[in-house]
């Protein structure tokens, strides 16, 4: 490769000169251009190399003169343009050697430090990427590493969580078992007073158990719990079945409950058991709110996203609350209904982590009464 | 002859819930305090319905289904099973579901608090459907 590129520039080199030889020799201000070669060299060629080409430049045009001086070979005259003779003077000669010299070695040195100064910085260039390379890569070796150990730390947490939920139900499940076989008359008659007592009693076990569940059931879904619970579920059906559960609930508090729900809609990647949480609580919310008129809840789809809505005619929200609604343990002013407060913020947090939207709006815009709750799932859900 | 019915629970108040419960319907009731009695007691008994719990120490409710559904327990994977889980704890469902292969029904599965009417109304409907 390297006989071949020297080859070449002497060829080059030659030819140029011989080109010269014929057009008037030392008189041809075109010998200037072997300046060219050694510029080309010194971008391409090393250091030395680029200096051995000026040399050999000017080696060569000294042979020429000195060849046609001595009439060895002819010289050729630029008629009209130069004197015959001056190819012979030697002051001439000599001012021109001396020119193409300092033209030569100084296009060496120019473009030889020139692209010396640009190697070095590229290899600077080259140093320094593949330095950030290695960094980075160490940077991402850490990040793996604690990404691990926090999958590690979710995993215990989650199951701290699960001993923690059973150990703190399985005790009240056992009192409120004995609770039921006491009221329902497995261990003999009891009086009014006592019913009533016990009525009371259960009724805060379950509530105590709710709470539980609740305040458990935020740092599981905030772990991303939920993903492994979710599959192909249909919406449709859910809320088929979530209003059949309360339609006892409605017609004993003689309200209306509407359920719309169209025809074939598309499946969605959710968990059943969460997003029946969701509906359940707006539907329950609703009805509780509501003391007379109706309660809807419908389901409609676009190309992007199931919707459903939960409409209700009853006390509705002061406005000055509704940026506070979905907070965990708030509870409305207007409210007599017991709770945990937790209800719509666990709402809020399942259906965000469907990668939806919930909010509220009160008085519902279409009926211009009570409030109105929507929740969005996207139709190709992840 | 009497119907038997094994409770498996690690928890000895809900199984003097339970046994209360059915012996007052006349059930013969067997009871377990974890899966390998359990499962020795499936053996010695043949009971005609389990009532399983999830957690338990040693060996739990997951672990007695997956081993039932072995080939040495052909005789036994008949008997119905009415599985006891804690309320609202979803997460302990979709195990057993991915656990054991087998989706849970609505009548073969109840959760505590345990309700007289009804666990005597499911375990009614299991016995039933055999």
């Amino acid at each position: 490769m390297k006989i071949y590129l020297y080859t070449n520039v002497f060829i080059d080199l030659i030819m140029l000169i011989v080109l010269i030889h014929f057009t008037g020799g030392i008189e041809n201000p075109f010998i200037f251009l072997l300046t060219l070669h050694v510029i080309l060299a010194g971008i391409g060629l090393s250091h030395k190399t680029t200096y051995f080409i000026a040399t050999v430049a000017l080696l060569l045009v000294g042979i020429m003169v000195a060849l046609e001086c001595t009439g060895l070979i002819p010289h050729i005259n630029l008629e009209g343009f130069i004197s015959p003779d001056q190819y012979k003077q030697t002051n001439y000669i000599i001012a021109i050697l001396v020119a193409l010299a300092v033209l030569l070695y100084s296009g060496a040195y120019l473009t030889t430090a020139i692209s010396g100064e640009l190697r070095k910085r590229q290899r600077q260039v080259v140093t320094l990427t593949q330095q950030i390379l290695a960094e980075k890569e160490a940077e991402l070796d850490v990040s793996a590493r604690e990404i691990d150990k926090l999958e590690e730390e979710k995993k215990r947490f989650l199951s701290f969580l699960g001993m923690a939920a059973h150990d703190l139900k399985a005790p009240l499940a056992a009192i409120q078992g004995f609770l039921w076989l006491i009221l329902t008359g497995y261990t003999g008659k009891i009086t009014d007073k006592q019913r009533d007592m016990l009525d009371r009693s259960s009724r805060r076990i379950n509530d105590l158990v709710n709470l539980i569940s609740d305040l458990l059931d935020i740092p599981r879904i905030e772990a991303g719990q939920l993903v492994q619970e979710m599959k192909e579920i249909s919406l449709g059906e859910l809320v088929k079945h979530c209003a059949d559960d309360f339609s006892t609930v409605a017609k004993e508090k003689g309200l209306d409950l509407n359920v719309e729900v169209p025809e074939n809609i598309r499946k969605i990647k959710g968990s059943d058991v969460r997003l029946r949480q969701v509906i359940t609580n707006l539907l329950s919310n609703a009805l509780n709110y509501t003391l007379w008129g109706s309660v809807t809840i419908r389901l409609t789809e676009t190309e992007s996203e199931q919707r459903v809505e939960v409409m209700d005619t009853g006390i509705g929200i002061p406005p000055q609350e509704l940026p506070r609604l979905f907070n965990d343990f708030f509870r409305g002013s207007n409210v007599s209904v017991k709770g945990t407060g937790l209800g719509l913020a666990i709402s809020k947090r399942i259906i965000e982590a469907h990668g939806g939207k919930i909010w509220v709006e009160s008085p519902c815009p279409e009926t211009n009464k009570g409030s109105k709750f929507t929740f969005t799932i996207p139709s190709k859900s992840r | 002859m009497a119907v038997k019915v094994l409770t498996i629970d690690d928890d000895p108040d809900i199984l003097i819930a339970l046994t209360l419960i059915l012996e007052s319907q006349g059930y013969e009731v067997i009871t377990a305090r974890d899966g390998l009695e359990g499962l020795g007691r499936v053996k010695l008994d043949v009971p005609n319905l389990i009532i399983l719990d999830l957690m338990m120490p040693r060996m739990d409710g997951f672990a007695v289904c997956k081993e039932l559904q072995k080939p040495e327990w052909v005789k036994y994977q008949h008997i119905p099973k009415l599985i006891l889980t804690s309320i609202r704890e979803d997460a302990s469902r979709r195990r057993y579901e991915l656990e054991t292969g087998v989706t849970l029904e609505a009548d073969s599965y109840i959760e505590k608090p345990i309700h007289p009417d009804v666990l005597l109304e499911n375990v009614a409907k299991l016995l039933k459907g055999k």
